[in-house]
């Protein structure tokens, strides 16, 4: 790429993106390309990024929402937030780690790449929280979607379309988003020595409790100690998140705990140990090890998730751990990518499908990052891709 | 006077052919699923949006996603449209046919296919109601969350379709939060899968544009829902005020404080009335506005919630406070206020808004709500979900009465335009429907409709599904 | 909702009333939810909604019923769910009624209908030709099967097969006569001996007067009433009905003013449903008017006077009982608690069965009129007490227990036939030994 697009106005931005389709010229769309390397390579001319879309237009911690221009970085967002003790509730990954980049993750990279943590499983997604966009489409149209009231279904929900839609259907501009108090009080219980499938099985069973439970990972036994220190029982670690009031939260560790006690021994993580400990399993601490090895991203029925690597361990060697009560799986595979392989157990235990995060270039290059799409289906993004961005400029290839 | 709001020109060409496409049909449906003849057509020419009506041309029930697909296919073939219909609950007309339109209807589609405890998700066919699903799980300790008032009757598909809300969604969020999957057939018959068990599905959120899409996307046949484990306990407990405007600080100062019950509901006077006529849930009649304030957990942490509510309702000069005293009387507060628009019925023919503002217009809007009532010589009870500011203004007026109709429409158009100029929306969670068409424009720019129109148009390149409703007539795409 | 009658139109009382009714629906569509044949058709012609449109259309128009209007209303079992689920008010049993009788006046029915239904209201109302009419139905029962076979003919082989297998001859319960209380006298009422019932199940009425007389109620047996008329009345045989119901208003306003009355006790919620709308029913004649509304306000269900006469708590039994609520008892007449708490006080455990708002398919004469409809439901109820797993089911009215004992091998009692037992009667045949 010869130069980067860094417009300082939405006005400018669409000037940009009118000169570039009338010149048929591909775009690559980043904000602080912390996550670039999600998804295909692309093939652009030139860089088009929102970073100097910069600031905080409005933000009223009463009314649970804020509205930023999409290339705000997050540790602007987050220490506004923070002020209120406020938060993100759907705890959106820093993926520097993992894909060993740096700079400033942004709001709108967020949102644009659909990036939820470990709170998904009772918060929602980066989807599920962000109440109004404006973007610009690929005739370079400024368009306006969504509002910043907590319900809104007037018309179609462009909103959702647009976020995880990795900057192929046009660029955000401005988001605005809920966001929520923080918890008074938080504590992990930690269950230990469980296998994969009886982890699977105690995180149904605490997820079917009236206890709340806002994390729920299974540490496998290779990756715990980058997790929970030496000082507590051996194997595996089974941890269960509780947030809340402080009396909530004491009233449901001792459930937790004593209904975890039949299978296992169990301790109780602190509020400041919990916040670390969630925000390692966020980032994916393990696997942020400074290397090309494959990482994927599983998405599967949370109970499938075990099988899957089961299966997996039988035929190559994988690294893994879980998220979202077992239907997260990070797989980090010690050689090769396996993408046909992985792709095909997937739909052995009844469906979900895998991304490709981190590889080596040759390796992204020969292998799709995204889970294909049956035919009607592909055939409806090509559609909507067209509607949206009719000459094809906003990060092509990046999706397939 | 406003005009009334048009629906499309019927096609002749479908007019014309309508004894052969009725014939046509009933060769791909079984017997007992094809509904022809006038007499039994006129039942579905509306749904709970009463001030208009459109008789269709036939009504298909299928039994199948197979027999759904077919009939769309067919009816793409001749350009026919199609109207989407669940339990025909509607408030913004969203399920009202036209008079060249084909009525798919999901009510034999019924059957709960599959419930999976373990994943906490039920796969349930579209014409499965809303309650249908938390009473099947509820026995093991589950619901499923969105509760729209109409949860009795409405269907998933139209909760779908509409991207429904209620009470509860305060905590819990609405359909599309709480929506894993589904199977729907596109406008010439393809079925496709988006979504499953997984939390996630690839690609574009193709299933967050289908959901809240009105019917003119497809037709969702199956839907995979999230259960969530039913909390310990909850207790609604009510706070009557003297003044709606106190009872709008009261609910932001809640939510500013951090505290997230899992509904705050706001009645006015004329709303309490009603309600426990219905009800007889023990409301206090001698109060101007009642908040229904739901808390839940254990006990100790219902206690410690309420107890900072209160606190907050004292300095807003709360009159009374009474906590459920049983879990039957819990009930009733639900019920009456769940049958507050159907209630509403015992004194008045009403129409019913929707529109969604900031926290903090809450009481702004309450009162220019009422001075625009009064400008019009009208009556209005006021019954909705407070704590994400989504208004039900009900206007109350004579239906057998023209003009009386017409000022209740008026009326509306002018509160709606309120709440967008508050910084709000015209639609919460009843959808835009014909009702709210030609309002569109107030909230969104041509440019912003265009794109959801070239959205739609890839769902639906012919315009056939539900295609009198959404979007103005004015400044569509030429077909 | 819009309605369009001329003024003209308005002056026909029947339709100013139906009007009234129309102007208080809604179309919120809750209505469509509880009722039996939408749930198990998913047709809205066949919900509450659906018919109240068709009647409308009808009304508005002024027009003879037709064949698909006519199929619609006679599916509707008028269990009365939608009353008790609307919001609105909607007065849907005076409507649909209305609705019966348009239909009856101005639709001619198929040959069969015709047979079958003049067959039904010239037998059941009247118990000694109903006896008579079982004892030969009990002869041709082997021919059942065959003639359900034959489109024509399935009506009366379900007749044949609902028929029962012991007929009991006359009960004394059902001849006129004053019975005294047999300790101090707290009451005095009369008691609809009925139709059908004591045929079917003469033990009821029976155990109603022992119980109450030992309780110290006087019971009236009066001469010379007969059949609520509910049936006719479904059937939109207005003038039968009102037939019925004038002589039985004369029978109790004479019983009344001879001794005094406090209740006029009705062990069959069926027929205490219509027994209780008499004074609507003849609210437009001059002459019956005032003593109908009279009767209709002492009219009382057997549970809803028992709960007036605080009965002593009881030991508790180690019998689970199912309570089926008779759709005429809880949306009919809205009595819910009453049987249950009676049963809980005598000792009884009581369980609810799921979908206990649904029919179980007998509404009266519906499971000889709609077998197949009626059948689902019965199957779809008797799953759901079953799986209560209850010793016992019990229930007030006889309908439901004719339907849902040719369903299952559970017990099904009447609730009074258990009072009398847990206060002093003899057990009741048919129940289980005590464990």
């Amino acid at each position: 790429m010869s130069m980067n697009f860094e417009p300082t106005s939405e006005a400018e931005a669409a000037d940009i993106i009118r000169q570039a389709a009338a010149h048929a010229v591909p775009l690559a769309i980043t904000g602080g390309g912390t996550r670039s390397g999600l998804g295909n390579s692309v093939r652009a001319e030139r860089g088009l990024s929102t970073r100097r879309l910069s600031g905080i237009l409005s933000y009223n911690p009463a009314e649970m929402t804020m509205s930023a221009r999409a290339g705000t970085p997050m540790r602007e967002i987050e220490a506004a937030l923070a002020g209120n003790r406020q938060m993100l509730a759907f705890e959106p990954m820093d993926h520097r780690g993992v894909m060993g980049t740096s700079g400033e993750p942004t709001i709108g990279g967020v949102f644009a790449a659909n990036v939820s943590g470990p709170r998904r499983i009772t918060a929602g997604a980066a989807r599920d929280h962000l109440l109004g966009i404006r973007f610009i489409n690929g005739s370079g149209e400024a368009i306006k979607s969504g509002g910043r009231v907590m319900k809104n279904v007037t018309g179609l929900d462009l909103v959702k379309l647009l976020c995880g839609s990795h900057g192929t259907l046009g660029l955000l501009t401005e988001v605005t988003f809920k966001v929520l108090p923080l918890p008074p009080a938080a504590a992990t219980i930690v269950a230990f020595g469980l296998d994969d499938a009886q982890a699977a099985a105690a995180m149904a069973h605490a997820l079917a409790m009236p206890v709340e439970v806002s994390g729920a990972a299974h540490l496998t036994e290779s990756v715990r100690y980058r997790f929970v220190g030496t000082s507590h029982p051996e194997g595996a670690a089974t941890v269960l998140r509780l947030e809340g009031l402080p009396a909530s939260v004491a009233v449901r560790a001792e459930k937790l705990k004593a209904a975890f006690a039949q299978v296992a021994p169990a301790t109780v993580l602190d509020h400041e140990a919990t916040e670390k400990l969630w925000r390692d399993i966020r980032d994916v601490k393990p696997y942020a090890d400074g290397t090309q090895k494959p990482l994927w991203r599983v998405s599967v029925a949370p109970t499938a998730g075990h099988q899957l690597v089961a299966a997996l361990r039988l035929q190559t060697g994988v690294d893994a751990f879980y998220d979202w009560q077992g239907g997260l799986v990070w797989l980090r595979m010690e050689a090769d990518a396996e993408s046909e392989m992985l792709r095909r157990f997937i739909k052995g235990i009844g469906g979900g499908h895998a991304t490709l995060v981190r590889a080596s270039d040759a390796v992204r290059a020969a292998t799709p990052a995204f889970e294909p799409e049956p035919a009607p289906v592909a055939a409806l993004s090509v559609r909507l891709k067209e509607k949206f961005d009719p000459k094809g400029i906003f990060n092509p290839g990046k999706m397939g | 006077m406003p005009e009334t709001i048009a629906f499309l020109e019927p096609k002749p060409s479908v007019l014309a052919r309508r004894q052969q496409i009725v014939e046509d049909l009933a060769d791909i449906l079984p017997p007992g699923c094809l509904i022809s003849e006038k007499r039994g057509l006129v039942p579905f020419e509306t749904d709970a949006f009463i001030a208009y009506r459109q008789v269709p041309l036939a009504v298909a029930l299928p039994e199948t996603t197979a027999q759904v697909a077919a009939v769309l296919k067919y009816c793409s073939r001749y350009g026919i449209p199609v109207v989407p219909r669940g339990a025909g609950t509607s408030l913004s007309g969203g399920a009202i046919p036209q008079s060249d339109a084909v009525v798919i209807g999901l009510s034999k589609m019924s059957r709960i296919l599959d419930v999976d405890f373990a994943n906490r998700t039920a796969t349930v066919q579209a014409g499965v109601t809303n309650i249908n699903i938390s009473e099947a799980v509820s026995a093991d300790g589950f619901f499923y969350a969105p509760d729209p008032s109409s949860q009795l009757a409405c269907t998933i598909g139209g909760n779908i379709g509409m991207n429904s809300g209620g009470a509860h969604c305060l905590k819990y969020g609405v359909t599309t939060n709480n929506l894993l999957g589904v199977k729907m057939v596109l406008f010439d018959g393809t079925v496709i899968e988006l979504g499953g068990k997984a939390l996630d599905a690839p690609g574009y959120d193709l299933l967050g544009l289908v959901c809240g899409s009105e019917g003119q996307l497809g037709i969702v046949t199956e839907a995979t829902v999230r259960l969530l484990a039913k909390p310990e306990g909850s207790r609604p407990v009510l706070f009557g005020f003297m003044s709606s405007e106190e009872a709008g600080s009261c609910v932001a100062e809640v939510i500013g404080s951090g505290i997230i019950p899992v509904a705050i509901e706001f009645m006015d006077k004329p709303a309490i009335g009603i309600c426990e006529a219905f009800a007889q849930a023990g409301y206090p009649m001698d109060v101007e506005a009642l908040l229904i304030v739901e808390v839940e957990g254990s006990e100790a942490e219902m206690e410690a919630m309420l107890a900072s509510i209160i606190a907050i309702a004292r300095r807003h000069g709360v009159a009374t406070i009474r906590e459920s005293q049983s879990a039957a009387q819990a009930a009733l507060i639900w019920k009456g206020r769940k049958s507050a628009f159907g209630a509403t019925g015992r004194i008045a023919d009403y129409i019913c808004m929707d529109g969604t503002v900031p926290l903090g217009q809450l009481s702004y809007v309450l009162k220019k709500t009422s001075e625009i009532i009064d400008s019009y010589g009208l009556r209005v009870a006021n019954v909705f979900h407070a704590g994400d500011g989504n208004m039900h203004p009900l206007i109350l007026y004579n239906i057998n009465d023209p003009e009386d109709a017409a000022r209740a429409e008026a009326a509306g158009n002018d509160i709606l335009k309120l709440c967008v100029d508050a910084g709000g929306c015209l639609t919460g969670e009843h959808g835009v429907g014909i009702e709210k068409r030609d309002l569109m424009l107030h909230q969104f720019e041509q440019v912003d409709l265009n794109q959801q129109m070239a959205a739609r148009a890839a769902f639906d390149p012919q315009w056939i599904m539900n295609p009198s409703k959404v979007f103005p007539l004015e400044g569509r795409p030429a077909a | 909702m819009q309605t369009n009658f001329t003024p003209e139109q308005l002056t026909d009382p029947h339709v100013a009333e139906s009007e009234g009714i129309l102007r208080k629906c809604v179309h919120c569509g809750f209505c469509t939810a509880t009722c039996p044949t939408y749930v198990t058709l998913g047709n809205e012609l066949d919900s509450p909604r659906g018919r109240i449109y068709l009647i409308k259309d009808m009304l508005e128009n002024g027009r003879p019923a037709d064949e698909e209007v006519v199929t619609h209303i006679d599916r509707c079992l008028s269990c009365l769910a939608c009353m008790t689920t609307c919001p609105s008010g909607v007065n849907y049993m005076h409507l649909v009624d209305h609705a019966r009788i348009h239909i009856e006046q101005t639709y001619k029915r198929p040959l069969k209908d015709r047979l079958v239904r003049n067959v039904l209201a010239a037998v059941l109302p009247y118990p000694g030709r109903f006896r008579l009419a079982l004892k030969a139905a009990r002869l041709g029962q082997p021919l059942a099967a065959a003639m359900k076979r034959v489109p024509f003919l399935k009506s009366f082989g379900i007749m044949l097969d609902l028929a029962p297998a012991g007929i009991a001859p006359a009960s004394s319960a059902s001849t006129p006569g004053i019975r005294p209380a047999q300790t101090e006298k707290r009451g005095r009422v009369a008691i609809l001996t009925g139709c059908a019932q004591p045929v079917l199940k003469p033990g009821i009425n029976e155990a109603t007067i022992r119980l109450l007389t030992r309780l110290g109620v006087e019971v009236v047996v009066p001469q010379g009433e007969g059949c609520c008329g509910a049936l006719v009345h479904h059937m939109g045989r207005e003038e039968q009905a009102l037939a019925a119901a004038r002589r039985n208003v004369d029978v109790w306003v004479k019983a009344a003013d001879a001794g005094g009355l406090d209740a006029i006790i009705i062990t069959a919620s069926g027929c205490g449903t219509t027994i209780k709308d008499y004074g609507h029913m003849l609210r437009l004649d001059p002459a019956y008017a005032e003593k109908a509304a009279r009767v209709s306000a002492l009219a009382k269900d057997i549970t809803e006077y028992l709960a007036t006469l605080d009965l002593p708590r009881q030991e508790p039994k180690a019998i689970i009982v199912a309570y089926h609520s008779a759709c005429s008892m809880q949306h009919g007449q809205k009595i819910t608690m009453a049987p249950k708490i009676l049963l809980k006080n005598a000792g009884f455990t009581v369980r609810d069965p799921a979908e206990g708002h649904l029919c179980c398919g007998s509404a009266g004469t519906y499971n000889i009129l709609q077998p197949d409809i009626s059948a689902t439901l019965k199957a779809r109820k008797v799953k759901n007490i079953e799986a209560t797993k209850a010793d016992i089911i019990a229930t007030g009215n006889i309908g439901c227990i004719t339907q849902i004992a040719t369903g299952t091998d559970m017990p099904i009692l009447h609730t009074v036939e258990l009072l009398d037992w847990a206060y002093g009667g003899e057990k009741p045949a048919g129940i289980l030994p005590s464990p």
